[in-house]
C-alpha cells in the first residue's frame, strides 16, 4: 500500500504531503529531510526507485516538481509510477493546465482532486487505498 | 490571475499565500501566519460573520495549520460548518474536519450524529462526504454506531456511493477485524456488482482478506479468472481504459489476488494459466502501464504451480525488460529475474551480461537490486565472485542501514558456501574490518567457532594451516587504528588461544601485542577481558608445558590497572591471571588445557558436586534453599499470615519467608517487629555480619540466613533485599568461565563449508584467458553450465556478444518497444514511453507575473536546459508544463470526448481568467462525470454475467 505522497520541489521545499501511515510530526520531518535528499540528488537518467528502510520511494520530475510516493517492498512500482502519471493528468485536467502555482494556491483542493480523479478516471486501486 | 482567480478566494486570502510565499525566513513567515491566526479568531468568534465568508476562514484556517501552527481553537467552527444545510459548506466542513482532527480526537463524538444523519440524506453527495468522513474519523468505538447504515448503503442505487461504502467497511475490517467479521460475505457479493467500480474497490478488501488466510478464499479463483478475462477482453466501458490498456490497475489487483492463491496449489493454478498467457501476448510492452502488467504477471507465474510454456514466456518478457534502456525497465528486469531464478536458476544464464552491465550501472537503485539477485543466485561455484564484489561495494557505502544487510548476506553466503576455510577466514576478515559494529555479536562467535572447529573432518594438519594463517593475518591487521570492537574480540580470543601453538612466535611477542590491544582500547571493557584471558591462556600453556615464564612489565601494569576496575568481570579475570602464577604446572594444565574449546564440556546443572557441602551447612543449621518460584508464592502466603497474625500496618512483613520452616523462629522476631519503625539498633551485627560471608566467598547457607533475620528490620525500610543469589551456583559458573572461553552459540553447528578445490581451480585457469567482463560472467553464472556439458557454446556465444557488446547496445538497440525512447529522450515531461512533443510550445505565459516569487525560476534553468531538456532553450518550467498538458492531451484524446468533460478544456494560453472551474461548476462536474462515466454502457449489463449465474 502507500504510506506517503510527497510533493517537493527542486528545492527541497515540500508542496504537499499526504500520509497514509501514522507518522509523528517529528518523524515526518526527518523523513522529508532524508528522502529530499536522496532524491533530489538523483541524475535524470537513472531509474524512478529509490529503496528506503525497507519500503520503495517511486517519484517522477515533472518540471521543477518531485512526486514521490512510498511504497511497500512487493508493491509493483511502475504501477505506482503510472498512478503518479495519472494523478498528474487528472490535476492537469482539473487545472486546464497544471503547475506548481496551481497546487500552492489551491492546496485546499486537494481532496476535491482526490475526488476528481476518482471519478473522471474510473476506479484505480491506489484511489481505493487513497481515500481510506 | 488565471490560476488563482475565479475559485471565489478573497483578495485577502491571495495575499496571505503570496506574502507566504515571498517571505524569506521562517521567522518572517511565522510573524505572517501569528498575524493571521489573531484575524481569524476574531473573525470566526464573531456571531455576525456570513456564512460564505466562514468557509474561506475555515480554508485559511487549513492553511495555518498546514504551515505548522496551532489551529485548534477553530475546530469546532469546522465541526459546526458539518452541521451545515448548504451542500457546499458541509463538504468543506468535512474535509475541513478529516484534516483537523484525527480518530481519537474529543470532538468527534460531535461529529457522529451529523454523520449519521447525512448517510440517509437523500443527495448523494451528502452521504459520499459522510462516507470520506465514515473513513477517516470513525474509531474502533464508535464503529457500531455507522456501521448499519454503512452496510445498508452497499445497497444504494449510486455506485459512487456504494464504492464508498465498500472502502468504509474495508476501512472498518482493518481498524478492528472483529467488528464486521460477520459482513465478510458482503465483499464478496459486491464482486458481482454491476458496475465495475465497486468491484474494484472491493478487490482491495478480499486481497487483504485472502492474504490472511488463503483457503477460505479458493472458491473464488473461477470468479477472478473470469472477471480478469473480461477486463483483458476489453468488456468494460471505454472509460476505464488507461493509455489504452482495459482497467489497468483492476488487472495488476487481481493478478496480485491470483498470485495468492496459486501458491502450492496445482489446481487453483491450472485454472490461471490460460488467462496469464492471454494477458502477457495482449501487453502493450510500449508504455509504462503495459509493462506493468507484464511485471506482475511475471510475479503471478513465478509464485504459481510452474508451466513450462509460461515460464518461458516470463523469460521472455524479463530479456525485453533487461535489453530496454530504461533503468526503471532494467530494475523490473532484474527483480523479475530474481523470482523466476528461484524456479529456474538457469535462467539468470543468457542474461549474464545484461546483469553484469546492471550490476556496473552507476544507479545505486539498480545496484542494489542487482546484488540481491547476485545473492538468491549464489552457489558454491561462484560465490568467491560474488562476495568479493559485495564487499567491495559494501565498502563504498556509507547506509549504515544497507552496509549491515549486505554484510550479513556476505557472512550467511559464506557460512553456506564457502569454497575453503582459508577464503573464508580472509572475507569474514575485511566484513569484519568494515562493518564489524554493525553486525551481531553471534557472527563474530561463528567466526571463531570455526577457526577452534576446522573442517570437521580428519585433517589435522590443514586446520592447524587454517590457524596459523589466522593468526599470521590477524598479527598484521590488528596494528590498523578503528578496528571495530567485534573483530578486536576475535583477535584476541585467535591470538590467545592459537598465537604460540605453532611455535613461530615466541609467547612474550603475543603477550606484548595483546597488552598493546588493551591498552589502545581503554574503554572497551570487552576487549580489554578477551585481551586479559588471552594473556592468562598463552601464560597457562607456558607454565604448563614447563618453561619458566616471567610477568612482562607491561603486563604487570596491566594487571595492575584492572585490578584496580570498576568492571568486576575485569577484576575477576585480573585476579585469576595473578593466581595462576602461584599455581605448579600440574594445577594449571587442568584449568587451562591446549586446544580443549572443542572439547564438550558437561554442565551438572544440578551441582551434584555440591551436595555434601550443602548437607553439612543444613546440618550446622542452615535453611534449605527454596527456588525463587516456591520462594515467591509462600512469600505471599506468608505475608498475608503475618497480616493476620501481627500488626496489620506491616507492608514489607513477606520477608519473613525465610523464617517459616525453621523452629527457632519464633525468638527472632520480637527484634525484628520492635525495629521495624527503627532501623538504626541493629547496625553494629550488620557490619560484623557482613564480613563473615565475604570472608567465605562460597557464602554458605548459614551465614545469609543468619544475615536476613538480623537485617530484617533494615530492609523493610530500604525495600526489597537482593536473595543472595545461591551461593554455590554462582562460583560455579565461575569454574567454568574460566575453562570455557569459547562462546558457544546455541544454535546448532552452521552447515559445513565443502571443498570444492577442483573446481576452483579449472575455473580459475580459465578465467585467466578470458577478457573481463567475460571472466565475471563466467564466474557468475559459468559453473552450473560447466558441469552438464552445455558450457562450451554458451561461453563461444558469450564472447562473440562480449565483443559486440557495446556496440550491440548502441545500434542495435532500438528493440521495437524501445525505439520510442531513444528517439525522445526528455525525462522530466509526463511521458515515459509515449512520444510527446519534445519542442515547447511557446505560450503566453501567465506566471511571468510571479517570477519574483520564487527564486527558483532563474536558478533551474541552466540545469534543466544542460542535463535534460535539450531541444528547449527556453526552460521555463511552466513552458515544460504547457509542454506536459500537451502531451497529456494527446494521449488523452485517442476517445475524444469522452463524457462531455473536455468541453470544459480551454487552451493553455490566454485562459487567465476561467482556466479552472469555479467550485459550483466543478461539483456539477463531478455529478455530470459521475453519471456518465459509470453509467453502464451497452455491454455492461452482460459484464457480470457469468459471475452472477
Amino acid at each position: 500500500m502507500i504510506h506517503f505522497v510527497l510533493l517537493i520541489s527542486r528545492q527541497g521545499k515540500v508542496r504537499l504531503t499526504k500520509w497514509y501511515s501514522p507518522y509523528s510530526q517529528k518523524e515526518r520531518t526527518k523523513v522529508i529531510r532524508e528522502l529530499s535528499g536522496m532524491i533530489l540528488t538523483r541524475a535524470p537518467k537513472l531509474c524512478n526507485f529509490v529503496e528506503w528502510r525497507g519500503y520503495k520511494v517511486v517519484y517522477k520530475r515533472y518540471a521543477s516538481l518531485y512526486f514521490c510516493m512510498c511504497i511497500d517492498q512487493d508493491d509493483n512500482e511502475l504501477e505506482v509510477l503510472e498512478i503518479i502519471h495519472h494523478f498528474v493528468e487528472i490535476l492537469d485536467r482539473y487545472f486546464g493546465s497544471v503547475c506548481e502555482l496551481d497546487l500552492i494556491f489551491n492546496f485546499h483542493k486537494d481532496s476535491l482532486v482526490e475526488a476528481a480523479k476518482e471519478q473522471a478516471s474510473s476506479i484505480s486501486n491506489m484511489i481505493a487505498q487513497a481515500t481510506k | 490571475m488565471g490560476s488563482q482567480g475565479g475559485f471565489g478566494q478573497s483578495k485577502e486570502f491571495l495575499d496571505l499565500i503570496k506574502s507566504i510565499g515571498e517571505s524569506r525566513s521562517k521567522a518572517e513567515e511565522d510573524r505572517i501566519v501569528l498575524r493571521e491566526v489573531e484575524t481569524l479568531k476574531l473573525r470566526l468568534n464573531d456571531p455576525n460573520t456570513p456564512k460564505y465568508k466562514l468557509k474561506e476562514y475555515i480554508i485559511r484556517l487549513l492553511y495555518v495549520e498546514m504551515l505548522g501552527h496551532d489551529a485548534s481553537f477553530g475546530y469546532i467552527h469546522a465541526v459546526k460548518m458539518t452541521h451545515d444545510e448548504n451542500l457546499l459548506l458541509k463538504r468543506s466542513g468535512y474535509l475541513a474536519v478529516t484534516l483537523f482532527l484525527n480518530e481519537d480526537h474529543d470532538l468527534i463524538i460531535l461529529i457522529v450524529n451529523t454523520i449519521q444523519k447525512d448517510l440517509k440524506s437523500d443527495n448523494y453527495l451528502v452521504v459520499c462526504a459522510a462516507l470520506n468522513a465514515v473513513c477517516r474519523l470513525i474509531n474502533e468505538e464508535t464503529i457500531p454506531a455507522v456501521l448499519p447504515q454503512v452496510v445498508e448503503l452497499l445497497g444504494h442505487q449510486k455506485e459512487a456511493v456504494r464504492k464508498k461504502a465498500v472502502m468504509a467497511l474495508h476501512r472498518f475490517s482493518q481498524k478492528a477485524p472483529g467488528s464486521v467479521s460477520h459482513l465478510i460475505s458482503n465483499f464478496r457479493k459486491k464482486l458481482c456488482d454491476n458496475d465495475p467500480g465497486v468491484m474494484g474497490a472491493a478487490l482491495c478488501p478480499l486481497f487483504d482478506l485472502i492474504a490472511a488466510d488463503v483457503d477460505k478464499y479458493k472458491d473464488l479463483v473461477v470468479s477472478f479468472v473470469n472477471i480478469l478475462k473480461q477486463v483483458a477482453e476489453r468488456r468494460l466501458p471505454k472509460s476505464y481504459d488507461y493509455h489504452q490498456m482495459p482497467a489497468p490497475f483492476i488487472q495488476i489487483k487481481l493478478l496480485k489476488i491470483l498470485s495468492l492463491l496459486g501458491i502450492d496449489d496445482k489446481k487453483a493454478s491450472e485454472q490461471m494459466y490460460t488467462i496469464l498467457g492471454d494477458i502477457m501476448r495482449k501487453c502493450d510492452s510500449t508504455s509504462n502501464i503495459g509493462n506493468a502488467i507484464l511485471y506482475e504477471s511475471i510475479c503471478c507465474i513465478s509464485s504459481l504451480h510452474p508451466n513450462p510454456k509460461l515460464l518461458e514466456a516470463a523469460a521472455d518478457a524479463i530479456a525485453k525488460f533487461l535489453k530496454s534502456d530504461s533503468n526503471n525497465l532494467k530494475y523490473l528486469g532484474i527483480d523479475a529475474l530474481t523470482r523466476l531464478i528461484k524456479i529456474n536458476p538457469e535462467i539468470a544464464e543468457q542474461h549474464q551480461l545484461a546483469v553484469i552491465d546492471c550490476l556496473e550501472d552507476p544507479d545505486d537503485t539498480l545496484k542494489r537490486k542487482t546484488f540481491n539477485l547476485l545473492y538468491k543466485m549464489t552457489k558454491s561455484s561462484n560465490v568467491e565472485v560474488i562476495v568479493d564484489r559485495m564487499i567491495e561495494y559494501m565498502i563504498s557505502i556509507n547506509d549504515s542501514h544497507y552496509k549491515t544487510e549486505i554484510a550479513s548476506r556476505c557472512v550467511e553466503l559464506g557460512e553456506q558456501f564457502a569454497p575453503s576455510n582459508q577464503w573464508f577466514i580472509q572475507t569474514m576478515n575485511k566484513v569484519f574490518e568494515h562493518a564489524g559494529d554493525l553486525m551481531n555479536a553471534k557472527v563474530a562467535h561463528n567466526l571463531m567457532k570455526l577457526i577452534a572447529e576446522g573442517f570437521g573432518e580428519d585433517d589435522d594438519t590443514a586446520d592447524s594451516q587454517l590457524r596459523s594463517s589466522a593468526v599470521e593475518s590477524y598479527l598484521r591487521i590488528m596494528g590498523e587504528p578503528k578496528l571495530p570492537s567485534a573483530f578486536l574480540q576475535v583477535i584476541c580470543w585467535v591470538l590467545g588461544e592459537y598465537g604460540i601453538a605453532d611455535d613461530k612466535y615466541s609467547s612474550s611477542y603475543i603477550i606484548g601485542k595483546l597488552c598493546d590491544v588493551a591498552e589502545a582500547h581503554p574503554d572497551d571493557d570487552k576487549v580489554k577481558a578477551y585481551a586479559v584471558t588471552g594473556i592468562m591462556k598463552i601464560y597457562s600453556f607456558e607454565i604448563a608445558s614447563g618453561k619458566h615464564v616471567d610477568l612482562l612489565p607491561e603486563c604487570q601494569s596491566l594487571i595492575e590497572e584492572m585490578l584496580a576496575s570498576h568492571s568486576t568481570d575485569l577484576q575477576q579475570r585480573a585476579y585469576e591471571l595473578q593466581s595462576i602464577f602461584t599455581l605448579d604446572a600440574q594445577a594449571v594444565k587442568k584449568i587451562m588445557p591446549m586446544d580443549s574449546t572443542c572439547d564438550d564440556i558437561e554442565i551438572d546443572k544440578n551441582l551434584s558436586f555440591l551436595d555434601g557441602y550443602v548437607q553439612q551447612a543444613i546440618e550446622n543449621g542452615a535453611q534449605p534453599y527454596i527456588p525463587e518460584s516456591e520462594r515467591l508464592g509462600i512469600s505471599s502466603i506468608s505475608s498475608f499470615k503475618s497480616h493476620d497474625e501481627h500488626e496489620p500496618s506491616t507492608h514489607a512483613l513477606r520477608f519473613e519467608a525465610y523464617e517459616l520452616p525453621k523452629p527457632s523462629l519464633p525468638h527472632n522476631i520480637p527484634p525484628v517487629l520492635a525495629s521495624s519503625t527503627e532501623l538504626v539498633p541493629v547496625e553494629p551485627s550488620y557490619v560484623a555480619d557482613i564480613l563473615h560471608p565475604t570472608s567465605a566467598p562460597s557464602a554458605s547457607d548459614a551465614g545469609s540466613s543468619e544475615l536476613k533475620l538480623r537485617l530484617d528490620g533494615v530492609q523493610k525500610k530500604w525495600g526489597r533485599p537482593t536473595y543472595s543469589s545461591p551461593a554455590p551456583s554462582s562460583s560455579s559458573t565461575n569454574q567454568v568461565k574460566v575453562q570455557n572461553e569459547t562462546p558457544r552459540p546455541d544454535s546448532a553447528s552452521s552447515s559445513k563449508p565443502t571443498i570444492h578445490d577442483t573446481a576452483y581451480i579449472s575455473r580459475k585457469q580459465q578465467i585467466e584467458i578470458s577478457p573481463e567482463k567475460q571472466k565475471l560472467a563466467a564466474s557468475l553464472f559459468g559453473g552450473s553450465a560447466k558441469s552438464e556439458g552445455r558450457h562450451l557454446p554458451s561461453q563461444k556465444n558469450l564472447k562473440t556478444q562480449n565483443h559486440t557488446s557495446d556496440t550491440y547496445r548502441s545500434s542495435k538497440a532500438p528493440a521495437p518497444d524501445t525505439a520510442v525512447k531513444t528517439s525522445q529522450p526528455p525525462p522530466d515531461l509526463l511521458d515515459m514511453g509515449e512520444p510527446s512533443i519534445a519542442s515547447s510550445t511557446p505560450s503566453v505565459d501567465p506566471f511571468k507575473q510571479f517570477e519574483g516569487l520564487f527564486d527558483f525560476t532563474q536558478e533551474t534553468t541552466p540545469v534543466s536546459t544542460g542535463g535534460v531538456h535539450g531541444a528547449t532553450k527556453d526552460s521555463d518550467f511552466t513552458s515544460l508544463f504547457a509542454d506536459m498538458s500537451l502531451s497529456a492531451q494527446s494521449h488523452i484524446d485517442p476517445n475524444p470526448e469522452p463524457n462531455g468533460l473536455r468541453g470544459n478544456k480551454v487552451k493553455p494560453s490566454g485562459n487567465q481568467l476561467n482556466k479552472g472551474p469555479n467550485l459550483k461548476e466543478s461539483l456539477e462536474k463531478d455529478a455530470l462525470v459521475r453519471h456518465v462515466g459509470v453509467t453502464p454502457s451497452g455491454q455492461n449489463p452482460i459484464l457480470f454475467k457469468d459471475l452472477l449465474g
